[in-house]
């Protein structure tokens, strides 16, 4: 072929090339702003199931036995008179459970019935509690931690006694009985926990609670926080369908939401104990003491009556058992 | 073209039997060889310099050459300098009114979110209802917050890497300030749910938007360096060619000189002169320039920068202390984290650290007085701080509160973070008055460079050609 006719079909080819490019389909319009995620915030250290939940299967020991009480006397060189030396009470409590043990924003105080308890002891050691305890607000995963490290003189903190944690720390008689329920939104149709298959149910990290409800055999999902204000937070913001632990903690969560009920039956037994380091037998005789007079003095039901009554019913004071 | 020369054409034969036709052409060529139409346009680069070559091999075709030789290269140095100027100019103006100014925005960002925060969690420290000020401080810092943010944001086009920090930011703040005002209400009506919504705000504050604004400023300073430096290289290419300009100028004169015998070619002599003339001037100007811009880096931006970091790290600091009180015995992470901040920002013998870097860089002017102001309120904070702790660890909550958040404690430590904030602000301002005084004296010694260049290599293409017309006049 001709140089001539050569370059002239290079040059139609290559005009058809261009008008082909410039003739091709635009595609989709751009997206301006891609958001690829909406979710809400979660509160810190949300952590799924615990191995080391406060195992409430091992039932080798007595949980309600304690040691029998030995009266209110401090004896020189026990530890109540070192604490009295010291001039203070080391309570370790929460500050987050409505009802139990909960900071006032009002006054600034920590108040609850577990606070109650401390101060009762504070009066026995001092004869007044004003200013002479000394709150810690723990989290739940660490009252073991702060007993064993004698961190804090006591723990009253909806401390349940079981087994595996009586291996660790020594507690004092059953101070209130309590049971695990479900807290769900007034719409919810769950009565039980077998309702809850697949679904997210919170409770705080090395509890009984969580331990309940990783075990169950209806699998639910656990979610573990620090605390169980944090289990509101979560059930608010629909992270999880509902919230398992004692009932009176549940309460205190209803109170301070009217869209929220605690349902079902009591599907565990919970003792609630003052937790002491485990050397201090003395501290746990007289803890017991002071809780002898606490149930018999009737400081026990006008604690009750200000605080959980109103949610939960009448009740009386649990009776102890010694070993 | 201006070639002198004929095109030999075919001998005229002597008269006698009639001339042969020329051979017809082929196809598609003319007569002289070349192609016809629209293929033609094809060959005349290879005729033209055919035709430059044959030109070359007399004194006018090679007076001609080197005059358009000259024109070209002066046409062509007069316009990369012009426009190498012309860029560093906008650069030095981009700097100063946008680079900068954001720079500072995305700082302003990060100390805003990051004081809400302290006061959020000052504000529920306080028993009862929350007090006004406290009130008004977070609303404040919001809006500041916002509206530095909205600045930010302004150039997350342009900046790839900024993009994101600004999309973090721009989605998480309202969230933010939702929980905020979830904790309040609750807080109003008593209820210690409060409590954790404040804790989720925080950890959303510390863990998402405190880095993504942290990110945005380093990004924003690496940009503005990175400018700063563009702004003072060297310009090679501009350089080249005018000292190739200057260096045919020289070598056509000497040229001529041989030739003609003539000393000076007045032409040329002008088109010599203003070539170096604007060699001279741009010297001048871009070492000035540079020098001042520099400074502007170094004694401007630079230490904005240490000082920036130093507010940093005492924010964080402040933000942990008002936190460890929150959790009340829980905080023993925010505990450890001021420990870390309050090293970094002035050493383990308080005077180290970045306020000490930032010391030894400002050694003069109001700028260092501030930095030493800014250095003792940090150590009465340190110590305030010792008491709040033990106040705090032996039992005294209440006590260890006022004395950390309330501003009339004369020894607390609300008024003593609060002077080392005012200190490293006034300093930075400082910073900021250099790093402007100095950029824009640098962009004020570029002034007229670009069009004077320009002009000057428009009059050394005149000279030159006007010179070499003069000489070529004698061999018409």
């Amino acid at each position: 072929m001709s140089r001539r006719g050569y370059t002239v079909r290079i040059g139609v080819l290559a005009v058809v090339a261009m008008l082909t490019a410039a003739c091709g389909s635009p595609g989709k319009p751009v997206d301006p702003a891609p958001v690829s995620n909406a979710a809400w915030p979660q509160p810190a250290h949300v952590g799924g199931p615990d191995s080391t939940a406060g195992g409430g299967t091992d039932t080798s020991c007595n949980p309600q036995a304690s040691l029998a009480p030995s009266g209110t006397s401090i004896a020189d060189g026990s530890t109540m008179a070192k604490i009295k030396e010291r001039g203070k009470l080391i309570a370790g409590v929460d500050q987050t459970t409505y009802l139990f043990g909960f900071r006032n924003p009002t006054t600034g105080n920590i108040e609850g019935f577990d606070i109650d308890m401390v101060n009762e002891i504070a009066r026995a050691i001092f004869g007044a509690p004003e200013g002479r305890v000394q709150f810690r607000a723990i989290p739940s995963s660490q009252r073991e931690d702060v007993l064993t490290q004698g961190q804090v003189d006591i723990v009253v903190r909806t401390y349940s006694i079981t087994c595996a944690r009586k291996a660790k720390v020594q507690f004092s008689s059953v101070y209130y009985k309590s049971g695990q329920r479900i807290l769900v939104t007034k719409e919810s149709k769950v009565t039980k926990l077998a309702d809850l298959s697949g679904k997210r149910v919170c409770a705080t990290k090395k509890s009984t609670s969580l331990a309940k409800i990783a075990t169950d055999p209806a699998k639910p999902v656990p979610v573990s926080v620090d605390n169980w204000s944090d289990c509101l937070v979560m059930l608010q913001q629909g992270q999880v369908e509902a919230v398992s632990t004692d009932d009176t903690i549940l309460a205190g969560m209803a109170a301070q939401d009217p869209t929220l009920q605690v349902v079902g039956d009591q599907f565990t037994e919970e003792d609630y104990g003052i937790g002491v380091p485990k050397d201090n037998t003395d501290m746990v005789k007289y803890v017991n003491a002071v809780l002898d007079n606490i149930r018999n003095s009737g400081a026990w039901q006008d604690s009750y009556r200000k605080w959980v009554e109103p949610s939960l019913g009448p009740a009386s004071p649990p009776s102890p058992q010694y070993q | 073209m201006t070639s002198t020369a004929t095109a030999p054409g075919p001998p005229a034969p002597a008269s006698g039997p009639a001339p042969p036709k020329p051979p017809p052409a082929p196809e598609g060529r003319d007569r002289a060889g070349g192609r016809s139409g629209f293929l033609g346009l094809l060959d005349l680069p290879g005729q033209g310099i055919r035709a430059i070559i044959r030109s070359a091999a007399t004194t006018p075709g090679r007076l001609t050459v080197i005059a358009v030789g000259l024109v070209l290269l002066a046409l062509v140095a007069g316009l990369v300098a012009t426009l190498s100027v012309q860029n560093r100019d906008d650069t030095i103006t981009g700097v100063i009114d946008h680079r900068e100014p954001l720079a500072a925005a995305s700082q302003q960002v990060y100390r805003s979110l990051s004081d809400a925060d302290a006061t959020a969690a000052s504000a529920f420290l306080s028993i009862g209802t929350e007090p006004p000020e406290l009130r008004q401080r977070y609303e404040r810092d919001i809006a500041e917050a916002g509206a530095a943010l909205a600045k930010a944001a302004s150039d997350s086009g342009d900046v790839a890497d900024a993009a994101g920090p600004v999309d973090v930011l721009n989605q998480q703040l309202p969230v933010y300030t939702g929980l905020v005002e979830t904790a309040r209400s609750n807080n109003r009506l008593g209820y210690p749910v409060g409590a954790s919504y404040l804790r989720e705000a925080s950890e959303l504050m510390r863990a998402k938007i405190l880095p993504a604004a942290q990110d945005l400023y380093r990004v924003d300073t690496e940009k503005l360096i990175e400018e700063q430096d563009s702004a003072t290289g060297f310009p090679w290419l501009a350089t080249i060619l005018v000292v190739a300009l200057l260096a045919a100028l020289v070598v056509a004169q000497i040229y001529l000189t041989r030739r003609t015998n003539r000393l000076l070619n007045v032409g040329l002599v002008v088109a010599t002169v203003a070539v170096v003339l604007s060699l001279l001037w741009g010297a001048v100007a871009l070492v000035v320039q540079g020098s001042l811009v520099g400074a502007g880096q170094d004694d401007g931006s630079h230490r904005v920068d240490v000082l920036v970091r130093a507010r940093i790290a005492a924010l964080q600091a402040r933000a942990d202390e008002t936190l460890t009180l929150v959790a009340r015995g829980d905080g023993a992470a925010y505990e450890k984290d001021f420990g870390t901040n309050a090293v970094q920002l002035a050493g383990t013998d308080g005077q180290g650290g970045l306020l000490g870097e930032a010391r030894s860089l400002i050694s003069d002017g109001d700028g260092a007085a501030k930095v030493v102001d800014a250095t003792k309120a940090a150590n009465d904070w340190f110590k305030a701080h010792k008491t709040v702790r033990s106040q705090d660890d032996s039992g005294q909550y209440q006590e260890a509160v006022d004395f950390a958040v309330l501003e009339d404690k004369t020894d607390g430590s609300a008024p003593a973070f609060r002077r080392l904030d005012d200190a490293l602000q006034d300093a930075i301002d400082v910073g900021r008055q250099e790093f402007l005084d100095s950029t824009h004296g640098g962009g004020s010694a570029l002034t007229l460079l670009a069009p004077g260049l320009a002009v000057l290599a428009i009059v050394a293409a005149a000279g030159a050609t006007m010179g070499i017309r003069e000489r070529l006049r004698e061999y018409r």
